[in-house]
């Protein structure tokens, strides 16, 4: 046989060069294609910031590039949560805005201007490619086979359940904390398998960076000393786990606590004890094989049981002691509505409120993974046939891992990476089995020369088996029809669910041409022009960081939701009548009143829809002026037509919303789209509000806050003799007169 | 040259509108022409005063108040219409506005005829009540003038009022003895903005004298409940004055000769004087107040233009708060004086007040009074404002808000490392950590291992 040259090339020492050379060539495209398949969003509609979060994301990136570092650290927010304002730089994960600024800092230092929104807007994709090649690593780290990391590198660039949360706009913590995650892991594994303290001391630094970037990183948080603890169960101690672990534990927990929003809460919190807790564990353990060494077998058994009694007995004793005391937080809320996934709705309804904290629904599964979700069990048992460390670290991720996901849909972010490596490491045996099971040295030769020694079927029948080419054809084209499959799956998955900014709606024409629905941006761009630069808009919070990002308004309630409180003022502000509303409104310096209404076009996630999560909240702080059960009809209905509860009718949003509506109907009657509801033929009057704006397709109606009246008349009165109603004569009262003093 | 007569001009504009600190386009509504001149003395007392006097029938169809949405006057003086009311221009609710963009209005009411029911709906809205006759008189048995009224004791004799509460400041008072035929009389409602100037003397009633049968039974209001002069000011500072008795103007009785029952002696009215310290008031000649300067910065020596009036202070920061405060009586501005009772505030105020402290003058210039205070920020950070609200019957409203930030310590303005006596023992620890491991270190390298010492000797 003649030496092909193409031979040479894959063999021997340029063999494995090559070999090289094409899993860089490949991990580049891989890289390519996860950038590209997130930037559907930005060919549709623009370079936009979208949704919610990033928008404020995006504002303190601008602050940071703009007071540099110092300003933003100390950043105090005099322009949300008026007048409580936010100490912005001390309850923020700084990870994101400061990577940007830092790019931003390189680009212009290569005398490169770029705008800051454009690095804001194509981070998430920039950093998923990165995430793309720290899967590789840390798939290689589980596998022997050089296809499985690179099968993972793959999954890991176009899975839809990581795309949701990284197209180019998404400009959210996720968007690198994905990437520091996996990259953690990997080089927690690296640690765990070499027990090196460089390796754990780079756990340590990118765990820091991880923790100053997502509030996720409890998650690792609890993960690494979980397998630690398991190991150790497992009778697997070695000094490999101490060295790495201890490094990881020292150093981690400093550098999280340079990060101000997480300050002492490593020592103070219950979400971290876990991990204090197993570093006392660990050098106990340390200890006893320590003192094993000098001890005889029987007092060493004995000393130990008492041991690990009174330490056990001691610690959880002091645990006790210092969370009654109040010395360690309780665990939080959002932890309870972890394990309890009715907790939120009771206790918490703001929590509840999100809709990314909703139990995931199981199609949702399918839809964000596709056919990983049934090559992920496959993985995970693979996992169990040779059980190493790095191993156990898998099968505790993927339990932990799918078990939030089902519990709260965000989660599913988390799942991802570890469904992309058992599922990488479930295909790659199933490939390397079929491809590379080479049929042997001419079985039918042997089979015939000894027949009768053969025992096995599979031997006697060579062709049938793993090794013959049918099943190796039928193998591996239906394994490249699903990855096909899948390849489709993502990018309609990517371009149809996951790439509309939702500050901008698109809809089709009868015609089938694209119509862009820009009203929020429309009714922002209002509020930036024509009020005065400190006018203090109220919103529901989704709004307030679109409010501060693209009006550049005070507000009094956002996204941060940190302060319940004051939520359920705007809460009751929304719910209740003018009368009670208005000393509210005036006390807080509101200027405008931003409500959304989706009645005229459909759109169904207007305020309205939202409003019992508002009288629920408003509730919760004010059980005796507010209450649910005064929306609903007597059939427990929640209605907004002429059935509606004279208490839903008088409260200030329905006002807002349907004011005026009825005129968009010449003569006819009005209908609300959304609910489907027809409207009284009068629609409702408002006296302390009047309409300042509303938006092309009403999606945004933006109302002023009338001044006390000059004459200092009820603004019912005040209205109502404008409108030139003659007003009756004061009623004779009954007893004495009352006598002015003065 | 041109620029100098401009100057002139101006100079010359200053001097006539120096008297009223609003304007001097004066509109009067009366509906008789011959009219006129039974009120010459006032019509020329107000033109000395620097007034332009437009005279307009209600009925005219030039009379309009607004001209191209601004106001056509500055102040508007009606006088009572024989007829059914003022007509279409001058309807409630264009009186109502002219108040809104700050116009003033002064209403005199004649208890000769019936008031009009159009402005007794006007007067609704300023919580301000007519008898529900509309036409009744004000009678007193015990101060009424003996030359004029002997029969029907409807001239009712008063002393100029003083001061309506103990913290506000008396604008109509002096001596001499008011005349004030046949007025009308009107009580006053819950509204804040309302104030009496001359209330009824505890021996008046109200009487309708076209009702022969007295309504004993259904009294509406007695003695000082009644009210015969009274003012509201609006929130914007409008001012609209309620006066019941319009011949109290006329010529005749501000040169009348008045003799209370009792008394015997004969005296001049001070009508005149009267109706100038009222319409003066009414057109914003006195009770005036400007805001000047208002200052505030950190409590610290040496101050530049930078440190005035920040945007953010830090939580207990040491601040002091100034504002300058003027009057304006008739024809300048003058130093604000408080009076006795009375004291200046100011508030710190985030959703509600965290001091409320008081103003105290701290000097004079030639026309203001600086009043000052110096306190310490609260420890609340947020968003704060300076407020000054200071609203007095017959004073102008002062309602000052100045919002400022104020911010939480910086990560470099905490004590550090040393001066927390409490982190000593930290300190300490830290050092003799260190200490001792550089220790353990000296003692590990220059102490030779005992048995390599054995190995070498072998």
């Amino acid at each position: 046989m003649a030496e092909l040259p193409l031979n040479s090339l894959l063999k021997g020492n340029t063999g494995r060069n090559t070999r090289g050379l094409l899993r860089i060539i490949i991990l580049g495209t891989i890289a390519a294609a996860a950038v590209s398949s997130r930037l559907f969003s930005v060919i549709r509609f623009e370079s936009i910031i979208h949704e919610f979060d990033p928008w404020f994301n995006f504002r303190a990136t601008k602050y940071l590039v703009q007071h540099g570092f110092y300003s933003f650290w100390d950043w105090f927010d005099d322009r949300t949560w008026h007048p409580l304002g936010r100490v912005t730089g001390g309850t923020l994960y700084p990870g994101l805005m400061v990577t940007s600024g830092v790019i931003y800092h390189i680009l212009r230092f290569l005398t490169i201007p770029v705008d800051i929104r454009n690095i804001c807007v194509l981070l998430a994709p920039g950093f998923s490619g990165l995430t793309a090649l720290a899967m590789y690593f840390l798939t290689c780290e589980m596998s022997t086979s050089p296809s499985a990391g690179l099968l993972a590198a793959a999954f890991m660039g176009i899975v839809p359940g990581y795309i949701s949360r990284s197209v180019a706009g998404s400009y959210d913590n996720e968007a690198i904390a994905i990437f520091l995650l996996v990259f953690t892991f990997f080089l927690w594994i690296k640690a765990v398998k070499n027990g090196s303290i460089m390796w754990g001391a780079l756990t340590a630094l990118f765990y820091g960076y991880m923790v100053s970037a997502w509030g996720g990183y409890v998650f690792i948080t609890n993960l690494i000393p979980l397998h630690v603890f398991v190991l150790l169960c497992m009778g697997r101690y070695s000094s490999r786990i101490y060295i790495s672990y201890t490094t990881w534990y020292a150093l981690g927990t400093l550098a999280s606590m340079q990060i101000p929003f997480v300050g002492f809460l490593p020592i103070r919190n219950s979400d971290h004890m876990a991990a204090l807790g197993v570093f006392g564990l660990l050098q106990l353990v340390a200890f006893a094989d320590f003192v094993r060494g000098f001890i005889p077998g029987k007092h060493f058994q004995r000393l130990l049981t008492t041991m690990i009694i009174v330490v056990f007995g001691v610690a959880f004793v002091g645990l006790v002691v210092l969370t009654v005391s109040g010395v360690i937080a309780p665990w939080s809320g959002r932890f309870y509505s972890l394990w309890d996934t009715g907790y939120a709705k009771i206790h918490i309804p703001i929590i509840a409120s999100v809709s990314e904290h909703q139990p995931t629904a199981w199609p949702a599964f399918f839809f964000d993974l596709n056919f990983l979700i049934w090559l992920f069990p496959a993985g995970v048992y693979m996992c169990f046939r040779d059980l190493k460390d790095e191993h156990v670290f898998v099968i505790i991720y993927s339990v932990l891992a799918s078990y939030f996901a089902g519990v709260m849909v965000r989660l599913m972010l988390t799942l991802t990476p570890i469904v992309c490596v058992a599922a990488a490491l479930a295909l790659s045996t199933i490939l390397d089995t079929y491809v590379l099971a080479s049929p042997g040295p001419n079985p039918k030769a042997k089979a015939v020369e000894d027949t009768s020694s053969e025992p096995l079927r599979s031997a006697r029948k060579p062709d049938v088996g793993v090794t013959s080419y049918l099943s190796k054809l039928v193998v591996t084209s239906s394994a490249i029809i699903y990855l096909l499959l899948f390849v489709a799956h993502c990018t309609w998955v990517t371009s149809n669910a996951y790439s509309s900014p939702s500050v901008v709606l698109a809809s089709r024409m009868p015609d089938g041409s694209q119509h862009i629905i820009d009203d929020y941006r429309e009714a922002y761009y209002w509020l930036r022009q024509n009020t005065p630069h400190n006018a203090k808009v109220m919103s529901w919070w989704d709004y307030g960081y679109q409010i501060g990002g693209m009006a550049d308004r005070p507000t009094l309630v956002d996204n941060n939701t940190w302060n319940n409180t004051h939520i359920a003022t705007v809460g009751k502000a929304m719910s209740s009548r003018e009368e009670v509303s208005y000393p509210i409104l005036r006390q807080h310096d509101v200027d405008y009143v931003l409500v959304v209404f989706g009645g005229l076009l459909g759109y169904s996630g207007d305020d309205i829809n939202k409003f019992l999560w508002m009288v629920r909240i408003a509730e919760g702080i004010w059980p005796d002026e507010v209450k649910e059960r005064d929306f609903f009809t007597a059939r427990g209905e929640y209605r907004v037509d002429d059935q509606a509860t004279p208490t839903m009718r008088n409260s200030l949003m329905y006002k807002m919303s349907y004011y005026n509506y009825h005129t968009m109907f010449q003569g006819g009657q009005a209908v609300d789209r959304v609910r489907g509801a027809k409207l009284p033929a009068e629609g409702p009057q408002l006296s302390t509000l009047e309409e300042a704006f509303t938006s092309e397709n009403w999606i945004i109606r933006i109302y002023k806050v009338k001044d006390l009246d000059n004459l200092n008349r009820d603004h019912s009165n005040a209205v109502a003799f404008d409108r030139g109603h003659k007003r009756k004569r004061a009623t004779k009262k009954k007893g004495p007169r009352v006598l002015r003093t003065e | 040259m041109r620029w100098c007569l401009s100057f002139f001009l101006f100079g010359f504009l200053a001097v006539v509108n120096a008297l009223s600190s609003s304007g001097n386009r004066l509109l009067v509504v009366l509906e008789d022409a011959s009219e006129k001149g039974l009120y010459s003395t006032l019509w020329s007392d107000l033109k000395a005063r620097g007034y332009d006097i437009a005279f307009e029938s209600p009925k005219s169809d030039q009379l309009s108040l607004f001209e191209l949405g601004e106001r056509a006057y500055d102040h508007l003086l009606l006088l009572p219409p024989k007829s059914k009311g003022f007509g279409p221009s001058l309807s409630p609710k264009n009186i109502v506005d002219f108040l809104n963009k700050d116009g003033n209005v002064l209403l005199a009411l004649s208890g000769k005829s019936t008031t009009p029911s159009a402005i007794s709906s006007l007067l609704l809205e300023l919580d301000l009540h007519l008898s529900t006759d509309r036409s009744s008189i004000v009678v007193d048995h015990f101060n009424y003038d003996t030359l004029s009224a002997a029969e029907k004791h409807d001239v009712l004799l008063l002393q100029r009022p003083g001061q309506l509460r103990p913290d506000t400041k008396s604008y109509f008072d002096g001596e001499g003895v008011l005349a004030l035929p046949r007025a009308a009389p009107h009580t006053l409602g819950d509204n804040i903005l309302a104030a009496p100037i001359l209330r009824a003397p505890v021996t008046a009633y109200s009487y309708n004298p076209k009702e022969e049968a007295a309504a004993v039974e259904d009294i509406w209001a007695t003695g000082s409940q009644l009210s015969l002069i009274s003012t509201l000011q609006t929130r914007s500072s409008s001012r609209f004055t309620l006066l019941g008795s319009v011949e109290s103007l006329q010529d005749k009785w501000f040169t009348a000769t008045v003799k209370a029952p009792g008394s015997g002696e004969e005296t001049k009215t001070v009508n005149q004087e009267f109706a100038k310290q009222l319409t003066a008031w009414t057109f914003k000649e006195t009770g005036v107040l400007k805001v000047g300067k208002i200052e505030h910065h950190l409590a610290q020596d040496d101050l530049t233009a930078e440190d005035l009036n920040p945007t953010i202070y830090r939580v207990k920061n040491e601040t002091v708060f100034s504002i300058e405060i003027s009057e304006y009586s008739y024809d300048k501005f003058v130093p604000f004086e408080l009076p006795a009772e009375d004291a200046l505030q100011l508030e710190f105020t985030m959703l509600s007040p965290f001091h409320r402290l008081k103003l105290d003058p701290a000097y004079r210039t030639e026309n203001s009074t600086v009043f000052r205070t110096q306190f310490t920020v609260p420890d609340q950070h947020g968003i704060f404002s300076f407020r000054v609200n200071y609203k007095r019957p017959f004073l102008t409203t002062i309602e000052e808000k100045h919002e400022v930030t104020v911010r939480h310590f910086a990560h470099n303005e905490f004590p550090r490392s040393w001066e927390i006596s409490g982190g000593w023992v930290w300190i300490a620890g830290l050092w003799s950590v260190i200490g001792g491991f550089m220790a353990f270190v000296a003692v590990w390298l220059y102490s030779e291992p005992a048995s390599a010492k054995v190995k070498k000797n072998q």
